[in-house]
């Protein structure tokens, strides 16, 4: 169902470099690739995923789930364990924790405390464990600043290091006013994928562009890497990918 | 070698880099230092993430450098050997602070002129070296920062593409130099060339051979300095510099060849 663009994006084997990096350019929405790489860890066995819901909330994610095939349900409280942050101000309103910032901490440090919390208490018993952040510009609008944000990130890449087999995955929507956070969340990581719109338009076949860069190697003044471009189409059921120039307008 | 620019006298070293290459900050100038043999136990670096929102973490590299003061003779000596002057200032420490985008994330500009101008000031720190991408500075007076940064600093090097860079360097009796290579970059290796045309001329795709010959320029004289003589000449302490610096009461004296000169009764000649 997701296998090709996981493979395209480098991200379908068991053990995930330690921070991944997701750019949505304005225009193009990019959730798709995390319900795809939601769906391949919690696939893996005895692989612990923890998904942080700021854009959609979680029954999204089982919804995109079982059309792409997998039920999360199943795997909730197990080896999936989730932060809904809008489940909980919905239901709880004005009370609910992150609008009320106990402890006189900001909404990020809130954050930061309960992905900890979670890592620490599931991370012994898993092989490897994943923490999937959808999507960051949400603390923005939550009332979070751009340096809280870059603050949460620079924590987030310490815990990845903290710990063997852990994984980050980030995504955030630049909206053409986040390109410096962007760039800044970015250079935390190995990998860094950006989704893009087609520059010459909208086309039927093809919603967009996937730019993977990898660094393979970095050296004293220069640092090995890899580019890769694939066009992507988000079907009902399905994620196809294709090499530029295969899609043409057939006469 | 880049590291023949910017491994100099100079105390505060700016890189300004333009190509989203802040990742590899910290390798980069640990590279260029040790290029010029400057021996790791000389290097020293703030913590990074999370620690640069104490205060306490910049006391404490100040106060570490204060205390474990290089005497001196082996950093002396690969000085020394860097800069290829006998007559050069004793050394200390190599401090490669975090870029200025993690400094601005966690420490307002005003705490960062104040700690840049302490490491200036100290005299146990021999250079100090900052980088700044703009591409990552997201302080809302990021522009006027980096332009106090630029005055702050005694060199500075803003790498503009893959293939030009440009070298500000500021002398301590005032003179100032604005000049502009165009560099070769592998993993592990950073070549430069200067460039003698005007100021936007492109990097010329100069085959090996060209390389080593560069063309004469219509001139009788040789204008054009290679590395080791920008490095010698950047090495060089002028007699009003010198006369500049608190030093005790010298008597130099240089024999000439015919010179009988008897150590023993050096006023011989004399005939008192």
């Amino acid at each position: 169902m997701a296998t090709s663009v996981l493979l395209a994006c480098g991200l379908n084997e068991q053990k995930l470099p330690g921070f991944v990096h997701i750019s949505e350019e304005s225009n193009v929405d990019g959730s798709f690739l995390i319900s795809c790489i939601l769906g391949q860890r919690l696939r893996i066995s005895n692989a612990g995923t923890l998904l942080v819901c700021l854009q959609h909330h979680y029954q999204h994610y089982f919804n995109a789930g079982m059309r792409l095939g997998y039920n999360t349900n199943i795997f909730q409280g197990k080896t999936l364990g989730v932060i809904d942050v809008l489940s909980d101000m919905a239901g709880q309103g004005l009370a609910s924790k992150w609008l009320r910032h106990p402890d006189g901490q900001n909404l990020t440090e809130q954050l930061m405390e309960d992905i900890r919390s979670q890592v620490e208490t599931n991370y012994a018993s898993r092989n490897s464990y994943t923490v999937l952040i959808d999507n960051l510009s949400i603390l923005f609008n939550l009332g979070a600043t751009k340096l809280q944000v870059q603050q949460f990130c620079q924590d987030l890449a310490a815990l990845s290091k903290e710990r063997d087999n852990l994984t980050v995955i980030t995504k955030l929507s630049n909206s053409d006013i986040y390109q410096l956070t962007d760039n800044n969340v970015a250079k935390l990581g190995q990998v860094r994928i950006q989704v893009l719109r087609l520059k010459s338009g909208v086309f039927r076949e093809v919603d967009g562009k996937l730019l993977i860069e990898r660094v393979l190697e970095e050296g004293k003044f220069a640092c090995e890497e890899t580019r890769k471009e694939v066009l992507y189409k988000v079907n009902d059921r399905n994620v196809k990918v294709f090499t530029p120039g295969e899609i043409g307008v057939k006469v | 070698m880049l590291s023949n620019l910017l491994v100099t006298q100079q105390k505060v070293v700016l890189i300004i880099d333009e190509l989203n290459r802040e990742r590899l900050a910290p390798k980069f100038i640990d590279g260029l230092l040790h290029e010029q043999g400057q021996e790791a136990d000389t290097i020293k670096a703030l913590p990074t993430g999370a620690n640069l929102k104490h205060v306490s973490s910049f006391n404490a590299l100040i106060t570490e450098c204060a205390t474990n003061s290089v005497s001196g003779t082996t950093t002396q000596a690969a000085d020394e050997q860097t800069v290829g002057c006998p007559g050069a200032k004793p050394a200390g420490y190599n401090i490669i602070l975090p870029t200025l985008a993690d400094l601005l994330c966690y420490q307002p500009p005003a705490f960062v002129f104040g700690f840049l101008n302490r490491l200036r000031r100290s005299e146990e720190v021999r250079r100090v070296f900052l980088w700044a991408s703009p591409k990552h500075l997201q302080h809302p007076d990021a522009t006027y920062i980096l332009a106090g940064c630029e005055y702050i600093a005694e060199l500075v090097l803003r790498l503009e593409t893959d293939t030009l860079l440009s070298l500000i360097s500021r002398k301590p009796g005032g003179g100032v130099t604005n000049k502009r290579y165009s560099c070769k970059v592998t993993k592990n290796e950073f070549q430069v060339t200067p460039l003698d045309g005007g100021p936007a001329a492109p990097a010329p795709q100069l085959s090996a051979e060209e390389e080593q010959t560069p063309e004469p320029v219509n001139s009788t004289f040789k204008i054009e300095l290679d590395e080791d003589e920008v490095v010698a000449r950047n090495a060089l302490t002028l007699p009003y510099e010198r006369a500049s610096e608190p030093s005790e009461g010298n008597i130099i004296y240089t024999p000439d060849a015919d010179d009988d000169f008897d150590e023993e009764d050096p006023d011989e000649d004399l005939c008192i």
